[in-house]
C-alpha cells in the first residue's frame, strides 16, 4: 500500500486547496481535506492538519479570506473563501503547472537514444 | 511581490494579535478534530478507536501548532520586539538617564528643528508657484528723478514701466501687483462687522501667470484687468476663516472700502500671496475708482492708471521657457531704459542708468541682510547647542555602557553573539533618539509658532517636509552615533571579565577617559562661545531698551482711521477735525493728535530741497538738504510728551486758510539754521514754490524707530498739506492707553460704523516692536547660553560621577593610607578644573573671532566687550558648581566598606 501512495509535492498543496475552493466555494478546512481526500482517490498521503499550514500562508497573501460560521452539523467552524486576487493567481499557476507538467511528461517520454 | 509584501504586512499585523488567533486556531482545530470522530464513527468505529484515527488522520496538533506560530509572524519581528522591550525595560530601569538623554535631545533637536524651519521658510522656500525656477522678482536701483515713489524703492515701478515690459519685453509674463495701502490692508466688511484685511490689487494674469490654481471659481482674466470688473478671488484661509468653506461663497460680496466686489475664486490652498511676511486675503483686478488708488494714496495725488510719474507698482515676471536668465534680463533692460522716462523730463547726459535685477521667487522677497543675518546666527548657535547636547548623550551613553560591562560579559558567557549585543546597543539607541525625537518635534512645533509670533511673520511658518526630512536626517545621525559611539567599549567586553575585579578593569578605560576628556574640552569651547554671544546680544538688548526715547509714549493710544467715501480735501480735514473733537469730550482722554506716519513704527516722509529764508541753508547745497517729516494734528508734542523748546506746537487754529506754520526739531535748527533760536524763518523748497514760517522748535525725539540717530526734521500741519487718506489718531489718556478702546471704538463708530479702527496699540508698544527683532535675537541668545550651561553642569557631573564610582577603590585605598578628605577633593575637582581651564582658553580665541561676525547686529557694545567674556568665563564657574557633588561624594567614601566591596 506505501507503495501506491505518494507524497505530495511541495507546493502543490496550496494549488490543490485554491482550487477546491474556487470549484466548491467558501468550505470549512474539515471540508477542504475530504474534498482532497474524495479527488486524490486515496493516492495523497496528507495529514490533514497540514491543510492549516497551507490556508495561512494562502490567507497571508490575501489569495483567500475567512470568517467564522456555522457548519452544517452545527459547529462553529471557519469557512474560507477565494478571493478576486487568489482566483487570478489560481489560473496562472495552474498554467504554470501545465505548462511544467507538460515538459516533464515529455522528459519523461523521451526514449533511451544510444 | 504584492504577495510577499502582503504576507510581510499581515505577520506584522499578527504581531498585535498573537494570542487571539491561537485561541482561534486550537478551537478550530478542535472542531475538524471532532469532526474527524464523527466521520470515524459513522464509519462504524467505537469512540475510542474513531478518537485514535482521527487524531493519526490530522497529525501532531502541538507541532503544527508550533508551526503556525511561526508562520503567523516572523522571528525577525518576534525578535525586534524582543529587543525593543528589553531596551525599554533598561532604559525605564535608570529613568534620570532616560529622562535627562530624552530631554536633552529634545532641546538640542528641537531648537534646531524650530530655527531650520523658520530660516527656510524665510530665506528658501520659492513660492508655491508653477514653474518657480522662471519667475523672478523685478527690482531696480533706482527711478528717474521727477517720478514719486511709495518708500519701498526697489521693487517699485510706473504703470508705464509694467505695459511697457508686458508689451515689448519678450518675457512670457509680466504681473503686477499693489499693496491696498502702506500697512497692506484695508477695511473690508463680509457680514455686518468692519474689520481689515489684507489684499493686492493685481494684475489680470496674476494667477495664470504665476500659475497658482484655484480651490474653487476660477482666478483672474486679462478682461478683469482691462475692466476693472469688481470681483475678488479670496485665499484659503480666509474662505475657512468668514464662509466656513461653504462652496456657494462664489457670488457672494465682499465689501472692500464699502464697495462690493463679487467672490469668483478661492486661491489654492497654501498661496497667500506674494508680499512676504503678510498673507493675504484677498485679491482685487487693477481698479480705477477714486478709493482704489495704489497704496490708499488718496486719488488728488493722482490716480496710479493715470499719473505716470508714480511708482507704485511691484512686479514679477516668467521668464520664457529656454530664454535664460541673462537673456530675459538683458532685453528687459532695454525697454526699461526707455519706458522709465514715460511722463518724467528725458534722462539727462551722463545721469545714473538704473539696473533692473532678477530676484528668486522665493516666500520672502530678498530680506533685508539683518534679519537673514539674525536667523544664520541663530542656526549657528542651535547647531553648537545640538553638538553640546550629542556629545552630551554620547558621554551619558559610554559611562552608562561601562558600568554596563559586567551584564554584558555576562550575555557574553552566556552564549550572546557579539551581534546580538550590537542590536541590543543600536535598538536602546534607536529607542533614545525615537523618543527624544518625538519630544523634539513637539516641542519645534510649539517654537516656532512662537518665533514667527515674536518675529511678526503673518505667514505659515510650520515645518514643512524638508523640515521633516531635516530633522530625521538629523535624527539619524545621532542615533548612528549613539549606537556605534558606545559599542567599541561594549565590544571590548570579554566572557571572562566579569571574573575580574572591577578596580583592575578601571585601568583599561583609561582611553575611554581621554575621549571624554577631550569631549569635555570642546563642549566648554563651545558653551564659552555662546555665553560670549549671549552677553553681547543680551548688552545690545539693554542698551536699546534703555535708549532715551525724547518723549513719553506711555499711556498713548495710536489707531489709524482710513475714512471712506470722502469727496475732496476739505471733506476729509472736517471729517478728523470732528473725530479729534469727539476724542477730545471722552472723560479721561488728555489730549488728542493725529499723525501721517504712526512715530516708530518705522515709517516716514524723507525729503530734500531746502531754503532758509531764501538763502542756502547754512553752507548747505539746497538740493543736499535732507530731512524727515511728518504730517501732524493740533496739540503733537503735548500728546506725545516731546518738549517745545522754542516757540509753540501745532493748535487748533494752524487751519487750511491759516498761514503756513513749521515746527522743526533741535537737529533741523542747529544743521540748516545754526541756531536754535529758529521761530520765525521761512523754510521753503528750492523753487519757492511752497514755504511756511517756523513757530516751534522740538526737544530730539525718536521717531521712526529705536535705533535711529538724531536727524534734522519737519512737521507740518496736516491741514495745509496734500490730503491725508488715512491718519494714525494719538490719544493721551490718564491711566492705562488701551483701558480707554472700548470708548473711543464708540465715538468712532457714532461718526463712521463701517469704519474699523486700523491697528490699535498702545504708543510704548510701537516703539517696543520697532526693536522686536533685536529683542527677540538678544533673548533667544540668552536662552541658548543657559541651556549650554545646563548641559555642561548636567554633563560634568555625569562624567564626574561616573568616575568617582569607577575610582572607589582606590579612593578607599588613598584614604586608608591616610589621605585627607580634602585631598580627595581636589584630587576629583583638580580634574575638571583643568579641563574648565583648556576648555576656557580654546574657547574665548573662538568667541572672538564669533563676536567680529555678528559685530553689526551689536549695538553700543563692542565685539571685545569684557563684561561679556566674564559673564561667559563665570558662566562656565557655575557649571563647574555641578562637580562638586561628586567630589563630596568621592569624600565621603568610607575605605573599610569601599575596600571590602572589592
Amino acid at each position: 500500500m506505501a507503495a501506491e501512495r505518494s507524497e505530495l509535492l511541495q507546493g502543490t498543496l496550496d494549488l490543490l486547496v485554491l482550487k477546491t475552493l474556487q470549484a466548491l466555494g467558501p468550505l470549512h478546512g474539515f471540508g477542504i481535506a475530504r474534498r482532497i481526500e474524495q479527488l486524490s482517490q486515496d493516492v495523497l498521503t496528507l495529514n490533514e492538519g497540514t491543510v492549516y499550514t497551507s490556508l495561512l500562508r494562502l490567507q497571508q497573501k490575501c489569495w483567500i479570506a475567512s470568517e467564522w460560521g456555522v457548519s452544517e452539523n452545527n459547529r462553529r467552524a471557519r469557512f474560507y473563501s477565494i478571493t478576486k486576487r487568489g482566483t487570478k493567481q489560481l489560473a496562472l499557476e495552474t498554467e504554470n503547472w501545465e505548462r511544467i507538467a507538460a515538459v516533464i511528461g515529455r522528459v519523461l517520454a523521451l526514449e533511451a537514444k544510444s | 511581490m504584492r504577495a510577499r509584501v502582503n504576507t510581510l504586512l499581515s505577520q506584522f499585523r499578527a504581531l498585535f494579535g498573537q494570542r487571539h488567533a491561537e485561541v482561534e486556531f486550537n478551537q478550530e482545530m478542535q472542531a475538524h478534530l471532532e469532526m474527524l470522530v464523527d466521520k470515524y464513527e459513522l464509519e462504524g468505529l467505537s469512540p475510542a478507536d474513531a478518537l485514535r484515527a482521527a487524531q493519526r488522520q490530522f497529525g501532531n496538533t502541538t507541532l503544527l501548532q508550533q508551526r503556525q506560530r511561526e508562520a503567523r509572524t516572523t522571528m525577525f519581528f518576534a525578535n525586534v520586539w524582543r529587543d525593543v522591550r528589553y531596551g525599554m525595560r533598561q532604559l525605564s530601569k535608570t529613568p534620570v538617564f532616560t529622562g535627562v538623554c530624552v530631554l536633552t535631545l529634545a532641546l538640542g533637536v528641537g531648537a534646531n528643528t524650530a530655527v531650520f524651519s523658520v530660516m527656510h521658510a524665510v530665506l528658501m522656500k520659492m513660492l508655491p508657484v508653477k514653474d518657480s525656477s522662471h519667475v523672478f522678482y523685478l527690482h531696480t536701483t533706482g527711478w528717474p528723478d521727477g517720478a514719486s515713489q511709495t518708500g519701498d524703492s526697489s521693487t517699485s515701478f510706473s504703470y508705464p514701466v509694467y505695459r511697457a515690459l508686458r508689451d515689448e519685453s519678450g518675457l512670457q509674463e509680466v504681473v503686477a501687483f499693489i499693496p491696498m495701502s502702506f500697512s497692506g490692508k484695508a477695511p473690508v466688511r463680509v457680514g455686518a462687522v468692519p474689520e481689515e484685511a489684507a489684499g493686492d490689487m493685481v494684475s489680470g494674469n496674476y494667477f495664470t501667470g504665476l500659475g497658482v490654481g484655484t480651490e474653487l471659481g476660477r482666478g483672474f482674466v486679462v478682461k478683469d484687468e482691462d475692466d476693472h470688473t469688481p470681483v475678488t478671488v479670496i485665499s484659503d484661509r480666509f474662505w475657512a476663516k468668514h464662509f466656513q468653506r461653504s462652496r456657494d461663497v462664489l457670488g457672494k460680496p465682499l465689501y472692500i472700502k464699502g464697495v462690493p466686489f463679487a467672490v469668483v475664486g478661492v486661491a489654492a490652498k497654501g498661496f497667500e500671496g506674494t508680499e512676504g511676511r503678510l498673507p493675504l486675503d484677498f485679491w482685487i483686478p487693477l481698479q480705477c475708482r477714486p478709493e482704489f488708488n495704489a497704496w490708499g494714496n488718496p486719488a488728488e495725488d493722482g490716480m496710479y492708471l493715470i499719473q505716470q510719474n508714480f511708482w507704485c507698482m511691484k512686479l514679477m515676471v516668467r521668464a520664457a521657457p529656454g530664454a535664460s536668465r541673462g537673456q530675459a534680463l538683458a532685453r528687459a533692460q532695454t525697454v526699461f531704459d526707455r519706458a522709465a522716462y514715460v511722463g518724467v523730463a528725458p534722462k539727462k547726459a551722463g545721469g545714473e542708468t538704473y539696473k533692473i535685477s532678477l530676484m528668486d521667487a522665493k516666500q520672502f522677497d530678498s530680506q533685508d541682510d539683518s534679519f537673514s543675518r539674525t536667523l544664520k546666527t541663530l542656526m549657528a548657535m542651535v547647531s553648537l547647542i545640538l553638538l553640546i547636547a550629542m556629545s552630551n548623550v554620547v558621554m551619558l551613553l559610554l559611562a552608562r555602557n561601562a558600568s554596563r560591562q559586567r551584564e554584558f560579559s555576562v550575555r557574553l558567557a552566556l552564549g550572546a553573539g557579539r551581534r546580538e549585543l550590537a542590536r541590543q546597543l543600536m535598538t536602546e539607541s534607536l529607542l533614545l533618539v525615537t523618543m527624544g525625537g518625538v519630544a523634539a518635534w513637539l516641542l519645534a512645533m510649539v517654537a516656532t509658532h512662537a518665533l514667527a509670533l515674536w518675529a511678526q511673520i503673518g505667514s505659515d511658518l510650520q515645518p514643512d517636509r524638508t523640515v521633516l526630512l531635516f530633522t530625521l536626517g538629523l535624527l539619524l545621525l545621532l542615533a548612528l552615533v549613539f549606537g556605534f559611539a558606545p559599542l567599541r567599549s561594549a565590544m571590548a567586553s570579554s566572557p571572562e571579565m566579569t571574573l575580574r575585579s572591577s578596580a583592575t578593569v578601571s585601568q583599561a578605560t583609561q582611553e575611554t577617559m581621554r575621549t571624554a576628556n577631550a569631549i569635555i574640552v570642546g563642549q566648554i569651547a563651545m558653551c564659552v562661545v555662546l555665553l560670549v554671544g549671549a552677553g553681547l546680544l543680551l548688552g545690545t538688548l539693554r542698551n536699546l531698551l534703555h535708549t532715551p526715547l525724547g518723549q513719553k509714549p506711555e499711556g498713548v493710544l495710536v489707531f489709524g482711521v482710513h475714512p471712506q467715501h470722502m469727496h475732496g480735501k476739505a471733506e476729509s480735514i472736517a471729517f478728523y477735525v470732528a473725530l479729534q473733537r469727539r476724542l477730545r469730550a471722552i472723560p479721561g482722554v488728555e489730549s488728542v493728535s493725529m499723525a501721517g506716519n504712526r512715530p516708530g513704527s518705522g515709517w516716514s516722509n524723507n525729503n530734500s530741497g531746502l531754503l532758509v529764508d531764501g538763502h542756502k541753508p547754512n553752507g548747505t547745497e539746497p538740493g543736499q538738504a535732507e530731512f524727515r517729516g511728518n504730517s501732524v494734528g493740533a496739540d503733537f508734542f503735548r500728546t506725545m510728551g516731546v518738549r517745545v523748546i522754542q516757540g509753540r506746537d501745532f493748535v487748533d487754529a494752524d487751519t487750511a486758510s491759516a498761514p503756513k506754520a513749521l515746527v522743526i526739531n533741535e537737529t533741523f535748527a542747529k544743521q540748516y539754521l545754526g541756531t536754535v533760536d529758529a521761530v520765525g524763518h521761512i523754510l521753503s523748497d528750492p523753487d519757492k514754490r511752497e514755504s511756511g514760517t517756523v513757530v516751534g522748535v522740538v526737544q530730539d525725539h525718536k521717531y521712526t524707530g529705536i535705533t535711529e540717530e538724531a536727524r534734522p526734521m519737519i512737521w507740518n500741519d496736516f491741514q495745509q498739506v496734500g490730503p491725508q487718506s488715512e491718519l494714525q489718531f494719538e490719544v493721551r489718556v490718564h491711566g492705562k492707553p488701551l483701558a480707554i478702546l472700548p470708548a473711543v471704538q464708540k465715538a468712532v463708530s457714532q461718526i463712521d460704523p463701517d469704519m474699523p479702527m486700523l491697528d490699535p496699540q498702545a504708543q510704548s508698544a510701537v516703539f517696543e516692536q520697532s526693536i522686536s527683532q533685536q529683542a527677540l535675537f538678544a533673548r533667544l541668545a540668552g536662552c541658548f547660553g543657559l541651556l549650554a550651561v545646563l548641559l555642561i553642569a548636567t554633563g560634568l557631573y555625569g562624567t564626574l560621577a561616573y568616575r568617582v564610582s569607577r575610582r572607589r577603590a582606590e579612593i578607599g585605598v588613598r584614604m586608608a593610607l591616610g589621605a585627607q578628605r580634602s585631598q580627595v577633593v581636589w584630587m576629583v575637582l583638580r580634574g575638571s578644573l583643568l579641563l574648565c581651564a583648556a576648555g576656557v582658553v580654546l574657547g574665548v580665541p573662538l568667541a572672538m573671532a564669533a563676536a567680529k561676525g555678528v559685530e553689526s547686529s551689536l549695538y553700543g557694545v563692542k565685539a571685545l566687550d569684557l563684561a561679556s567674556y566674564v559673564v561667559a568665563i563665570v558662566g562656565i564657574g557655575v557649571a563647574l558648581l555641578a562637580s562638586a557633588i561628586p567630589a563630596g561624594q568621592a569624600a565621603s567614601v568610607n575605605p573599610t566598606s569601599a575596600l571590602r566591596m572589592e
